[in-house]
C-alpha cells in the first residue's frame, strides 16, 4: 500500500453570511495516497470548491467555521499555528486555479512570482540558485525560452501558457498534493488536453498526488483514479472511476452519467442538467438531500426526508454509496442505468 | 516613450494658450469695468477712461492678448519717464493693485501653496490609506465602522466650516498654538510649523476620507483576487501578501486620483488659504478674481492649468510605471 | 472676500474719506488708560490685503490716511491727535503753523520747519513738497488719489504730472507753487478760504524726487514720520519700526509711543472678532477697524463690560440719502409725498438696524461741529422712521391741484435707478411697498455691473427720478459737502436743481459761506443752507452711519479719530 499523503476526516465548513449560515461541506472524510489522482465532481455550489480551499485552510477565516482533520505530512492544517500551515502551503500541498490570468500577479513577472513561491520555503537560496530553479520550472512546464519569457508579465502570455505558470509556481516546491481546481474550464478545448497531459507527466516524475475539482466528468475520466461524487455539500458516491461509469450506485450520479447524451458530449464535458434545481446551502433539504429531485424518493418514502443516509459501501464492491434504497436496488438499477 | 513624452508636452502647451486666450475672451465679456472699479471718489467719465488706458483694456482683447504672450518671451515695459519700470521675461503681465509683476506674485505664493499641498498631500495619504488599510483588514468589525462615519463626516464637511472650527478652537479658545503668522521654512522653521500644522491636519483630514474610502474598497476587493488566494497558497506571509498583492493593487487607481487632486491643489487651496491667512496662490487668485486683476487672473489660471496638465502627464507615465498591463502594450 | 472695503467702496458711497465724531458705545476711549509708556507692538488686524495706498498722493481713504499720516507720514498741516471736537482742529505739521492766506484768499504760504527730514537723513525741502504736489498731476500714474491739487492750483496750460512734462509744462508748475527757502507759496484759481484744511491730505506731502519710483511708490514711500517700513509683504503684512530720523522736537502731535506698529493682512473676519473678544495674550495688543454685525450684540449688549470697554460704536464720515431728480420733480408737493411715505425704518432694518446708522437730520454731520446744527425736518415726518402715509396722501392730493403733470408722472411710475446687488434690491421692493400706499409708483432700474452706477447715473443722458447717494467729506468743513452736492459746479451733484426756482437765492448763500473767513460765521451759513436743503427736498436725508472697533486690552490710546473716523494709529500704546 503506497503511503497515505493526505488524509480528511469529518470535515465541515460553514460560512456566516448576512442571509443566513451557509453549510458547504458537511462531514467529508478521504485519504489520498501519493501518486494518486483523485477527482472531485459536483455541480457548482456542491462543495467541492470550499473543500479544496479547507485542504490549505484557504478559507475567510473571519465568516468560515470549519471543523475536522486534515492531516498532511503528519500536520494537521486546522488546528496548527498559522506558522506551521504556512510551512505546508506550497511546500506540501499547492493549488492550481481555474483561471489563470486572474490567479496570477499582474504587477510582477511571472519569474519574480515563481522564485517568490520557491524563495518562501527556500530562503536561503542564492539568487543565481532561485534564478536556475525558475528557468528549470518553466522549462518543465513547456514554456520554450525561459531565460527571456520569465521577465514578461502573466498579461504577456496565451491562456495556456498561464496556466503552465501557474502549475509551475504550484510545483517548484515538488509537493506532495496538488489541488487543481477547475483546472482547465477556463481555457480552450485543444489546450485543455495539454494541460491536463503536462499535470499528468509531472506526476509520474515526482509521484505526487493529485486531487482534480472539475464539474466535468470528462475530463475525471481521462485522469482520475477514484472519483467523489459532492451534493449538497456532502460526499454521496465515491467509487473508482471504472465503477462509477460501469456500476454507479447513487441516484445523483445516475443523473449525471444519464445527461451525457453522447460519448462525443462527455468528451467535450458537456453536462446536461439534472431536472429541478441544486439546493440552496443556507436551506439544505432535510434527510437526503438529494430527495426533492430524486425519481426514487416517493418508492422509498418519508426516510429519504427525515434521515440522513450514511456513506456505506454497497455490497457489490468497492463502491461506496449515501442512499437509502438498499443494495440490491442500486446495484440493479444502476446497471439498467448505464445501459440506457 | 519619449514619442509619447513629446506628443503630450506639445498639446499641453496648446492647451495651455486656449486656457489664456478664453480666460482673456471671458474677461472681455463680463459686465465689470475694472477701471471703474478702483476710482474712488474721482469717479467721472475721463478719469475712468485714463484708468482703462493705464491698464491696458482701451485696447482690443486680441492685441491684449499678443501683448501677453509677447510679454512671456521678451518682457513687457510700462510707463514712462521717471515713472518708468518694466516687467523682465517670462512676463505674465503686471497687477496694478499690487504694484508688482504676475510673475513675482506667483514666484512669491507658490512656494507657500507647494509646502501646504505638499505638506497636506503626505498626510492626507498617510491618512487615508492607512485608515482605509486598517478598514479593509478589519472589515465590518468597530475600526471599519469607525473609518465609514470618518469617511461619511470628512466627504461632507465643508473645508471652510472645519477650519474656523479648528482655528477658533486651538487657536482662540484652548490658546494651545498661536495664531499662524506663515514664515518661509529657511528662516523662521517654527513659525512655518506653527502656521503650517493646522491648515496642514485640516486639509489632510478632510481629503483623506476619499481615500480611506478608495483605498478600503480597493483593498477588500483586491482580498477576493485569485491572485491573493495564490499568495496565501504560495506560503506567503500575511504582511507580504498585504503589501505586495493587496495594497499594491489598490494603490493603482489611487495613485492617479491622487496625482489629479494634488495638481489641484498646486493651483492653490483658496479656501484654505483663506481662513489660515496663508499667503499662497489660492488668495492671490481669489483677490484677483474680485479685483478683477486680470493679469494675475491670467497668471495663476495659467499655472494652475500647467500643473494639471504635467500632472496628468505624469500620473499616465507613473501609470505605465505601476502597471505593467499599461507599459508593455 | 474683501467685505469691510467694499461696503465702502460699493454700498455706502462714491466718496472715500475723512470727518465724524467719535460717540457711542464707550467713552471714546482715551480716559481711564493710565499714563501713556513707550515700548512694545501694536498689532492691527485686517481682512484686506495691502493697504489701498501708502502712496501719499494716492491715499484717500479715511483709515488709510490715518493710519500713514499718523506714523509714516508728514504732510504741511494737520488735525489735531485727539478725540472729541478737538480732533478737528488744524494745527502745522512740517509748517510751522496752520498757514497764511492773503486777503482774496488766492495765495497761501506755509514755512517748514527746521530739523524736518527723511528717512535716508535728507533735510524736507520746499522743492520735496512741490514735487510731491505736482505728482496729483500725473493721472496716468498717480490714480485714486483727491484731486484737489488739479481743481485749486493755478498752472496756466496743460501739465501733465512731472513724468511726461516738457520744459515749459514744468515751469508753468513752477509758478504754480514756488518755493523761498523755507517757504512754499501756493498760487490758486481762486478763494479758497479752507486751503489749510485741503493741506491735511497726505497729498500735500513730500516726496524725494530722486526716490520716486512711480507706480511702485506705493510699496515703498519714503517716510518723514517716526516711523519707516522695514517691510511690507501684500498679503501679509506690513511691518512699521522706528525712524530714527525724526525728531520729536519737530511734532507737536505724534507721540510714537510704541516700538513697532504691525499691520497684519488677509485674515478672515470671524477670525479677526474672535481673537478681540477672546484677548488672548499676543491679541492684547491688537486693533481692528470693523465688527461683524452677528458678534456686534455680544459685544455692546452682552453685559460684559470688560469687554464693551474695549469697543466704540461710532459715527464713521458718511452721510446716505436719496437724489430726487428736481427738474423732473418740480413740484415740492410731490417730493414731500415721496420723504413722508417712504419707510426709512424698513430700509435701516434691511440695511442691518441701528448699528448701522441714525436717522439723518440733514446733509451735515455732528462731527463738523461748527458747521452742524440739528435741521429741522419736513412737517409730518416720524423721527423714528416710519412712514407717515397720510400725510403723505394728503402731500399727493395738493399736488393734484398745485401741479397736476407732476402728480401724474408720480403715479404713472417714477424710474429709481439701484445697482444690482442683493442689498438694493431689498431696498428696492420697501420703495415700491412704501410708494404705492401715496399712490406712487417705481419703475425700477437696474445697473447691473455696480462699479458703473455712479458713472449712469452721473451721466446727463440717464433720465432717472430716484438715485442713491452718499457723501463723506474731505475735511472738516462743510465747504466739501454742501456745494460739492448741491450746486452745478459741485463734483456729485445728481439733483439736477439748476432750473429750482429758489437755486439762484442758493447759490448766492454758498458764495458768500465760502468768502467767509472767520470760520464760525462760516459754519453758521453751513448750517441755513443744510437747513435749505432740508426744506426744498432736493434729496431726502438717509442716515448718519455708524461704524464699530474694537481693541485688545492691554492696548492704549484707542480713540476714535474724528476727521478720519478711525484710530489715531500712531499714538496708540501698549499698556
Amino acid at each position: 500500500m503506497a503511503e497515505v499523503v493526505l488524509s480528511v476526516r469529518n470535515l465541515s465548513v460553514s460560512f456566516n453570511t448576512p442571509d443566513g449560515v451557509v453549510h458547504a461541506v458537511n462531514d467529508v472524510s478521504f485519504d489520498l495516497q501519493a501518486g494518486e489522482t483523485l477527482g472531485i465532481v459536483g455541480e457548482s455550489g456542491s462543495g467541492k470548491s470550499v473543500t479544496a480551499g479547507s485542504l490549505m485552510r484557504l478559507n475567510n477565516s473571519v465568516t468560515a467555521t470549519t471543523t475536522g482533520n486534515v492531516v498532511v505530512n503528519g500536520v494537521d492544517v486546522l488546528n496548527c499555528t498559522e506558522d506551521e500551515v504556512r510551512g505546508i502551503r506550497g511546500q506540501d500541498i499547492a493549488m492550481v486555479f481555474q483561471d489563470p490570468l486572474s490567479a496570477l500577479n499582474p504587477y510582477y513577472s511571472v519569474g519574480a512570482q515563481i522564485a517568490e513561491a520557491y524563495q518562501v520555503h527556500h530562503a536561503d537560496a542564492s539568487k543565481d540558485e532561485v534564478e536556475q530553479v525558475v528557468i528549470d520550472m518553466l522549462t518543465k512546464v513547456g514554456i520554450p525560452h525561459p531565460e527571456t519569457r520569465l521577465h514578461q508579465y502573466p498579461h504577456q502570455f496565451s491562456g495556456g501558457m498561464r496556466q503552465r505558470i501557474v502549475i509551475a509556481i504550484a510545483l517548484v516546491n515538488k509537493p506532495k498534493v496538488l489541488i487543481a481546481d477547475e483546472p482547465t474550464t477556463a481555457l480552450d478545448v485543444t489546450v485543455q488536453a495539454q494541460i491536463l497531459d503536462l499535470m499528468m507527466d509531472l506526476q509520474r516524475e515526482t509521484n505526487m498526488a493529485i486531487i482534480l475539482i472539475t464539474h466535468d466528468l470528462g475530463v475525471v475520466a481521462e485522469v482520475a483514479r477514484d472519483v467523489l461524487v459532492m451534493y449538497g455539500g456532502r460526499v454521496v458516491e465515491k467509487a473508482s472511476i471504472n465503477d462509477l461509469f460501469v456500476a454507479p450506485t447513487h441516484p445523483y450520479s445516475w443523473g449525471l452519467l444519464g445527461a451525457v447524451s453522447s460519448l462525443e458530449d462527455l468528451q467535450r464535458g458537456h453536462l446536461k442538467t439534472i431536472a429541478g434545481t441544486p439546493p440552496s446551502l443556507i436551506s439544505i433539504p432535510s434527510g437526503c438531500a438529494f430527495h426533492p429531485r430524486c425519481e426514487f424518493y416517493e418508492g422509498v418514502g418519508s426516510r429519504c426526508s427525515s434521515e440522513v443516509p450514511e456513506l456505506r459501501t454497497i455490497s457489490s464492491g468497492q463502491s461506496m454509496s449515501a442512499c437509502h434504497l438498499d443494495d440490491v436496488q442500486i446495484v440493479s438499477i444502476g446497471k439498467s442505468k448505464v445501459l440506457q | 516613450m519619449y514619442l509619447f513624452i513629446a506628443r503630450r508636452l506639445f498639446f499641453a502647451v496648446l492647451l495651455l494658450l486656449a486656457v489664456s486666450l478664453v480666460t482673456y475672451l471671458l474677461f472681455s465679456v463680463l459686465p465689470v469695468d475694472p477701471a471703474a472699479l478702483t476710482c474712488g471718489k474721482n469717479c467721472k467719465p475721463d478719469l475712468i477712461a485714463a484708468n482703462r488706458v493705464r491698464l491696458g483694456y482701451d485696447k482690443p482683447v486680441l492685441e491684449q492678448y499678443w501683448l501677453f504672450l509677447k510679454g512671456i518671451f521678451v518682457g513687457r515695459d510700462y510707463g514712462m519717464g521717471q515713472a518708468a519700470f518694466s516687467c523682465p521675461a517670462p512676463s505674465l503681465g503686471y497687477s496694478f493693485s499690487q504694484h508688482q509683476c504676475v510673475t513675482t506674485l506667483i514666484g512669491k505664493t507658490f512656494p507657500v501653496t507647494a509646502y501646504l499641498s505638499l505638506g497636506a498631500f503626505v498626510l492626507w495619504m498617510l491618512i487615508g490609506i492607512g485608515s482605509g488599510a486598517v478598514a479593509a483588514l478589519n472589515k465590518g468589525k468597530w475600526q471599519d465602522r469607525l473609518a465609514n462615519a470618518f469617511t461619511a463626516v470628512g466627504v461632507s464637511l465643508p473645508t471652510f466650516y472645519v477650519g474656523l472650527l479648528v482655528l477658533f478652537s486651538v487657536v482662540i479658545w484652548l490658546g494651545i498654538l498661536p495664531f499662524p503668522h506663515y514664515a518661509s521654512p529657511f528662516e523662521d522653521p517654527i513659525a512655518f510649523f506653527q502656521a503650517m500644522i493646522l491648515p496642514w491636519l485640516t486639509l489632510a483630514v478632510l481629503s483623506a476620507a476619499s481615500y480611506t474610502r478608495l483605498t478600503r474598497n480597493g483593498m477588500l476587493e483586491a482580498m477576493n483576487e485569485d491572485f491573493v488566494r495564490l499568495g496565501v497558497a504560495k506560503g506567503l506571509k500575511r504582511s507580504v501578501i498585504l503589501r505586495k498583492y493587496v495594497l499594491r493593487s489598490a494603490l493603482v487607481p489611487i495613485v492617479t486620483i491622487a496625482g489629479l487632486d494634488f495638481a489641484a491643489l498646486l493651483g492653490g487651496a483658496i479656501i484654505t488659504e483663506s481662513v489660515f491667512t496663508l499667503p499662497g496662490m489660492g488668495k492671490l487668485s481669489i483677490r484677483a478674481v474680485v479685483e478683477s486683476d486680470l493679469p494675475v487672473l491670467v497668471g495663476t489660471t495659467m499655472v494652475a492649468a500647467v500643473f494639471i496638465v504635467l500632472a496628468n502627464v505624469l500620473v499616465d507615465i507613473l501609470y505605465g510605471v505601476l502597471d505593467p498591463r499599461v507599459r508593455t502594450k | 472676500m474683501n467685505m469691510r472695503r467694499s461696503i465702502v467702496a460699493v454700498s455706502v458711497a462714491l466718496a472715500t474719506s475723512v470727518i465724524a465724531a467719535s460717540c457711542g458705545g464707550s467713552s471714546s476711549g482715551g480716559s481711564g488708560d493710565g499714563t501713556p509708556k513707550k515700548g512694545g507692538t501694536i498689532n492691527i488686524l485686517s481682512n484686506a490685503e495691502q493697504i489701498a495706498h501708502l502712496d501719499p498722493q494716492r491715499n484717500y481713504t479715511g483709515d488709510d490716511l490715518a493710519f500713514a499720516g499718523s506714523t509714516i507720514q508728514r504732510s504741511l498741516t494737520t488735525y489735531k491727535f485727539a478725540a472729541g471736537d478737538a480732533g478737528s482742529e488744524v494745527v502745522g505739521d512740517l509748517a510751522t503753523d496752520a498757514g497764511t492766506a492773503s486777503k482774496d484768499g488766492k495765495t497761501w504760504t506755509f514755512t517748514l520747519k527746521d530739523g524736518v527730514k527723511f528717512e535716508d537723513g535728507s533735510d524736507i525741502t520746499c522743492a520735496d513738497v512741490a514735487y510731491g504736489v505736482s505728482r496729483t498731476f500725473a493721472t496716468d500714474v498717480i490714480t485714486d488719489g483727491p484731486s484737489y491739487a488739479m481743481t485749486y492750483l493755478n498752472v496756466e496750460g496743460e501739465y501733465p504730472g512731472p513724468y511726461k512734462a516738457t520744459a515749459a509744462q514744468q515751469a508753468a508748475y513752477d509758478k504754480a507753487v514756488t518755493c523761498d527757502g523755507k517757504t512754499i507759496t501756493f498760487n490758486l484759481k481762486s478763494t479758497v478760504a479752507d486751503f489749510n484744511y485741503t493741506t491735511t491730505l497726505l497729498a500735500f506731502s513730500p516726496v524725494p524726487k530722486a526716490k520716486d519710483t512711480g507706480e511702485k511708490y506705493d510699496m515703498h514711500p519714503v517716510a518723514s514720520g517716526p516711523y519707516k517700513i522695514e517691510s511690507y509683504e501684500v498679503g501679509k503684512s506690513l511691518v512699521l519700526v522706528r525712524n530714527d530720523q525724526w525728531s520729536a522736537d519737530t511734532d507737536t502731535e505724534r507721540k510714537a509711543y510704541a516700538d513697532s506698529i504691525v499691520y497684519n493682512f488677509g485674515l478672515d473676519e470671524s477670525a479677526m472678532d474672535e481673537r478681540l473678544i477672546a484677548d488672548a495674550a499676543e491679541d492684547q495688543t491688537a486693533v481692528s477697524a470693523g465688527i461683524l454685525p452677528e458678534n456686534l450684540q455680544t459685544i455692546f449688549e452682552g453685559g460684559d463690560k470688560a469687554l464693551t470697554d474695549r469697543a466704540v460704536n461710532y459715527y464713521d464720515p458718511f452721510v446716505t440719502y436719496t437724489n430726487l431728480n428736481v427738474k423732473s420733480l418740480s413740484c415740492i408737493d410731490v417730493r414731500k409725498a415721496i420723504y413722508l411715505a417712504l419707510d426709512r425704518d424698513a430700509l435701516r432694518k434691511a440695511g442691518g438696524g441701528p448699528y448701522t446708522g441714525d436717522f439723518a437730520d440733514g446733509f451735515i454731520k455732528p462731527a463738523l461741529a461748527l458747521d452742524y446744527k440739528k435741521a429741522t425736518p419736513v412737517e409730518g415726518l416720524h423721527e423714528d422712521g416710519t412712514p407717515n402715509v397720510e400725510a403723505a396722501k394728503a402731500a399727493m392730493a395738493s399736488a393734484e391741484t398745485n401741479c397736476p403733470d407732476v402728480a401724474a408722472h408720480a403715479k404713472a411710475g417714477l424710474s429709481f435707478y439701484y445697482p444690482d446687488t442683493d442689498i438694493w434690491k431689498k431696498a428696492l421692493a420697501i420703495w415700491i411697498d412704501s410708494m404705492s400706499k401715496a399712490g406712487i409708483k417705481i419703475k425700477p432700474e437696474a445697473v447691473g455691473d455696480p462699479a458703473q452706477y455712479w458713472p449712469t447715473v452721473m451721466n446727463p443722458e440717464t433720465n432717472y427720478d430716484i438715485a442713491r447717494g452718499g457723501w463723506a467729506p474731505d475735511w472738516a468743513n462743510a465747504s466739501t459737502v454742501i456745494p460739492e452736492l448741491f450746486t452745478t459746479g459741485g463734483g456729485f451733484n445728481l439733483t439736477r436743481n439748476a432750473d429750482d426756482p429758489d437755486y439762484k437765492a442758493f447759490e448766492t448763500k454758498i458764495e458768500e459761506a465760502r468768502n467767509t473767513l472767520d470760520r464760525t460765521e462760516q459754519g453758521k451759513k453751513w448750517q441755513e443752507l443744510n437747513q435749505f436743503v432740508v426744506d426744498h427736498l432736493w434729496a431726502l436725508p438717509g442716515t448718519f452711519t455708524r461704524a464699530q472697533s474694537m481693541w485688545g486690552s492691554k492696548v492704549g490710546g484707542a480713540f476714535q479719530w474724528g476727521p478720519f473716523g478711525a484710530f489715531c494709529y500712531g499714538n496708540l500704546w501698549v499698556k
